[in-house]
C-alpha cells in the first residue's frame, strides 16, 4: 500500500474517532467477583447514560438510586429478614446493542430483575434478552406499544404506552380547543424519527384529521440534531396554527429557542411526550422560549404529599425534578413491593407477584394498579402547561392546579 | 490452497470457546465482536484490496437487515430465505452504487462521499416508508426455533456468525491468489497503469464492490435475527459505517487477518475502558478514542503491520509473499 494513501486513511480515520468511539459498544465484563454481604438482592439499573440521550439516563439513574437508597435505609426487605437491595448499574450507551449487552452483564451478575431502558428501542431489545432468562423487566418510560404486546411474560410497563398518551392528548386537546372557540384548525407536526416520534406521527396524521384538524406537514427529524433553523422556517412558511413537536430533551430545547429566535409564534405549541415540555431544566433556562407550550406526558400528582417531598429532596440534590426521576423512583418501589411480596430473590416468583401487583406507593395521577398483559391499566398521562416560572397541571380536572392558557396571548 | 490452514486453525480454535465458558456475556461479546469482523471483511475488500474507501458499508448491512427482516414480517417468509435473499439483495444494492459511482468516474474522497450519501439516503427512505415500519423499526417475531433462525441459547449464534467470518477470510484468501486479486491490487496502486495494461477497472472494482456488499449485508441479516428489533438508526446509520472501516484499519488494512484482529482488539479496548472507569458514564468512550488515536499514530499499518515489522527484524529480510500486501 503506497504512503500517500496510507496517510489519508489514518486522517478520515482520526475524523471519524469521535464519532467511532460514540458508537463502539463494548460487551465483555469479568463476571462480578465482589460477594454480596448476606443476602441482597440484586437489582439491574439499566439507563443511557452515554451518548444522546444520556440526560434522560442520568435522571433515570438518580431516582432508581434514590429509591433503592431509601428502601434500605427503611430497612430493606422485610419478608427476606431486612435483606438490602443492591444496584447493578448498566449503561446501555444510548443503543438496542448496547442495552442487550448489558442485560447479559447483569444476569451474569445475578439480579434478580431490572428497571430501566428508558428509550423504546433499548427496552425492545433488553426485555427481549432479559426473557431468554425469565428476568423480570420493569420499563421505565419506554412507550411504544409493541414492548408490552410481544407476549413477554417477563415484560412490565407502570407508565403508559402510546395508545393511552396519544388518545389522552387529544381528546384533551379538543376539549382545550373548543374551549377557545376552536381557534387552531391546522398543525404542523416536528418528530424525532426513531421509534417514539415516527409512532406518534403516524398516529396523530390518522387521528387529528377525524378530529377536525389538518395536517399541513410532517417533518421528521434524526436524534440528534444541532440545527433547527430549516425546520423553524418551513413552520414560518407554512404558518400552522398549532405546531406539535415529539423529541428528546435537546432536540425539544433547540426547536423551541430557534422558533423564538426567528420569532415564530404560533396559537399554540402543544406536544405529546414533549422531551423538555415538562421539564422544570428547561423551565429555569430557556423561560421565555418555554412560556405557554402545553404538553401531555408523564407527570407526578401536585396533589401527593410523597411527590412533592420527593421534588424538594431533588431539587435540595441541586437536579431537577424530571419525569424520568419519579417513574424510575416509583418503578423501583413497584419492584420492592413485588420482591416484598414475594419474600424471595426467585424470578418467577417476581414475576408472579408483579403480575398481581396492586401497588399504590407511586407518585403518579394513576389509577388501580392492575396488570394486563405486562401493562399497567391505570396508568395515565397528564397534560401540563408552563404559566409563569412554573409547570401548571391543566388535566385531568381531579388533579389540576391552573387553567389552560389558549391562544397563546401576544407578546 | 495456500494459507488457508492458519485460517481453519484460527477459526476452529474460536470454535472452542463455549466449550470452555459458558458465561453468555462472553459469548455475546464475541459474536458482536465477530460481527464487526465480518462487516470489516467486507469493507476490507473493497477498501483494503481495492483501495475505495467507503464510508457508508451501512447501506448494504441495513438493506440485508431489512430485507431479511421486512420478507419474515410482511411475507412470511422463511427465515434462513430470507437470510439468503438478504444478503442477494445487499448484493444488488453494492452493484448499483457501484455502477453509479465508478462508471462518473468518483474516487478517492469523492468516492468515500457518495457512499456516505447513499447510507443516509437509505437511512431516509427506511425512515419514512411504511413497509420497514418507518421510524418505529421493524420487530420480529420472537419464535425460538431453529427452522426460524431463532436459538434459545446463544451458542449456535456464536457458531454460525464464526462460520461466516472463517467463510469470508478464506474467499478473502482466495481472491488473494487470483487474477481478480491482482487485477484489484494492481487498480489500488496505479489505476491509469492497470488500465495501461489492459485491466478492466471498472469491473474490478464493480466486482470487489458486489462481493463486498454481499458480505456486508450477511452481517446485517445476522444483526436482524440476533436481536431481532431494527430501526432505521440501526440499519443504516453511521455506525456500522465506522465499526466496518475501523477494524481493519486498526487490525491491519488489505489483509485477511485484519478484520479480526482489528474487531477483536478495538472491542476488548472498548471493554476495558469501561472497567477501568467504573461509574463515570462516558469516560470510557474518551479514554477508548484517545488510545485509539495512539494505535493508529504509532501503528499505521495496523496490528498485521507490527507483526510484519517484528518479523522481518526477526529474520533481517522481508519473508517472501508479504510485499505488496501491507
Amino acid at each position: 500500500m503506497s504512503r500517500q494513501s496510507l496517510n489519508v486513511s489514518r486522517r478520515r480515520f482520526l475524523q471519524s474517532t469521535a464519532l467511532g468511539a460514540a458508537a463502539a459498544a463494548g460487551v465483555l465484563q469479568a463476571p462480578a467477583v465482589l460477594r454480596a454481604q448476606g443476602a441482597a438482592v440484586k437489582v439491574g439499573v439499566l439507563h443511557p447514560v452515554s451518548g444522546a440521550l444520556s440526560y434522560s439516563g442520568q435522571q433515570g439513574r438518580i431516582g432508581a438510586q434514590l429509591a433503592i437508597e431509601e428502601i434500605n435505609a427503611a430497612g430493606g426487605i422485610k419478608s427476606m429478614g431486612g435483606a438490602k437491595i443492591e444496584a447493578v448499574l448498566g449503561d446501555a450507551q444510548s443503543t438496542p446493542d448496547g442495552g442487550n449487552a448489558e442485560v447479559e452483564k447483569m444476569n451474569g451478575a445475578g439480579v434478580a430483575a431490572i428497571v430501566g431502558g428508558y428509550a423504546s428501542g433499548i427496552c425492545l431489545a433488553a426485555s427481549q434478552t432479559a426473557a431468554r432468562y425469565d428476568l423480570p423487566y420493569i420499563v421505565d418510560v419506554g412507550v411504544v406499544d409493541s414492548i408490552v404486546s410481544r407476549g413477554l411474560k417477563n415484560t412490565f410497563r407502570f407508565g403508559p404506552g402510546f395508545g393511552v398518551i396519544a388518545k389522552t392528548a387529544l381528546d384533551n386537546l379538543v376539549t382545550i380547543n373548543d374551549q377557545a372557540n376552536k381557534a387552531a384548525k391546522t398543525v404542523m407536526i416536528v418528530h424525532e424519527d426513531s421509534a417514539f416520534g415516527a409512532g406518534l406521527a403516524k398516529l396523530l396524521n390518522t387521528q387529528l384529521p377525524e378530529r377536525g384538524f389538518q395536517v399541513l406537514e410532517t417533518i421528521p427529524h434524526p436524534t440528534p440534531t444541532r440545527d433547527f433553523n430549516n425546520v423553524v422556517l418551513k413552520i414560518k412558511a407554512q404558518n400552522p396554527d398549532l405546531v406539535i413537536p415529539a423529541n428528546y430533551y435537546n432536540e425539544y430545547v433547540l426547536l423551541a429557542r430557534t422558533m423564538q429566535q426567528q420569532r415564530v409564534r404560533p396559537k399554540g405549541i402543544y406536544s405529546v411526550l414533549g422531551g423538555a415540555a415538562s421539564s422544570y431544566k428547561f423551565v429555569k433556562e430557556f423561560p421565555e422560549a418555554a412560556q405557554y407550550i402545553m404538553d401531555c406526558n408523564h407527570w407526578f400528582d401536585p396533589k401527593n404529599p410523597k411527590a412533592l417531598a420527593l421534588k424538594k429532596k431533588i431539587e435540595d440534590k441541586g437536579e431537577f425534578y424530571t419525569y424520568e426521576v419519579y417513574m424510575n423512583y416509583s418503578c423501583i418501589l413497584l419492584l420492592a413491593d413485588a420482591i416484598e411480596r414475594a419474600a424471595s430473590a426467585d424470578r418467577a416468583k417476581i414475576i408472579a407477584a408483579l403480575e398481581n401487583s396492586t401497588f399504590t406507593g407511586h407518585m403518579m395521577p394513576y389509577g388501580p394498579t392492575k396488570f394486563v398483559n405486562g401493562q399497567n391499566q391505570g396508568a395515565a398521562p397528564v397534560n401540563t402547561q408552563v404559566i409563569g416560572n412554573d409547570i401548571q397541571v391543566i388535566f385531568p380536572a381531579a388533579v389540576a392546579s391552573a387553567k389552560p392558557v389558549f391562544p397563546m396571548p401576544p407578546v | 490452497m495456500k494459507g488457508v490452514a492458519p485460517i481453519l486453525a484460527t477459526v476452529t480454535l474460536l470454535a472452542t470457546v463455549p466449550l470452555i465458558t459458558s458465561s453468555n456475556v462472553v459469548l455475546n461479546f464475541l459474536v458482536m465482536a465477530l460481527l464487526i469482523a465480518l462487516v470489516g471483511q467486507g469493507w476490507n475488500l473493497l477498501g483494503g484490496y481495492g483501495g475505495q474507501y467507503s464510508f457508508g458499508h451501512a447501506a448494504f448491512f441495513g438493506t440485508g437487515a431489512y430485507v431479511t427482516a421486512v420478507l419474515q414480517m410482511q411475507y412470511g417468509v422463511n427465515a434462513w430465505m430470507g437470510f439468503v435473499i438478504g444478503i442477494a439483495a445487499g448484493a444488488v444494492v453494492g452493484a448499483l452504487t457501484g455502477a453509479v459511482s465508478f462508471r462518473s468516474g468518483l474516487k478517492g474522497s469523492y468516492f468515500a462521499l457518495i457512499t456516505l450519501a447513499f447510507a443516509e439516503v437509505l437511512r431516509i427512505i427506511a425512515s419514512v416508508t411504511p413497509i420497514t415500519g418507518a421510524g418505529v423499526g421493524t420487530l420480529i417475531k420472537l419464535d425460538l426455533r431453529p427452522e426460524a433462525f431463532q436459538f434459545q441459547s446463544r451458542v449456535p449464534f456464536y457458531w454460525i456468525i464464526l462460520a461466516m467470518v472463517g467463510i469470508s477470510m478464506i474467499l478473502m484468501r482466495l481472491i488473494e491468489d487470483s487474477r481478480f486479486g491482482a487485477y484489484l491490487v494492481a487498480v489500488r496502486e496505479n489505476e491509469d497503469a492497470a488500465r495501461a495494461l489492459g485491466v478492466d477497472a471498472t469491473r474490478v472494482k464493480l466486482g470487489a464492490m458486489t462481493i463486498s456488499a454481499a458480505i456486508a449485508a450477511a452481517g446485517g441479516c445476522f444483526y436482524a435475527q440476533y436481536f431481532l428489533f431494527i430501526d432505521a438508526g440501526i440499519a443504516y446509520g453511521p455506525w456500522i459505517s465506522i465499526e466496518a472501516l475501523l477494524a481493519p484499519i486498526i487490525g491491519g488494512i488489505g489483509t485477511v487477518f485484519g478484520p479480526l484482529l482489528g474487531a477483536l482488539v478495538v472491542k476488548t479496548l472498548g471493554e476495558l475502558a469501561k472497567l477501568m472507569t467504573g461509574g463515570a458514564p462516558g469516560l470510557d468512550l474518551v479514554i477508548y478514542g484517545g488510545v485509539l488515536i495512539v494505535v493508529v499514530a504509532f501503528a499505521p499499518r495496523g496490528i498485521a503491520g507490527i507483526v510484519s515489522d517484528m518479523r522481518r527484524r526477526f529474520y533481517r529480510t522481508p519473508p517472501p509473499g508479504e510485499n505488496g500486501r501491507g
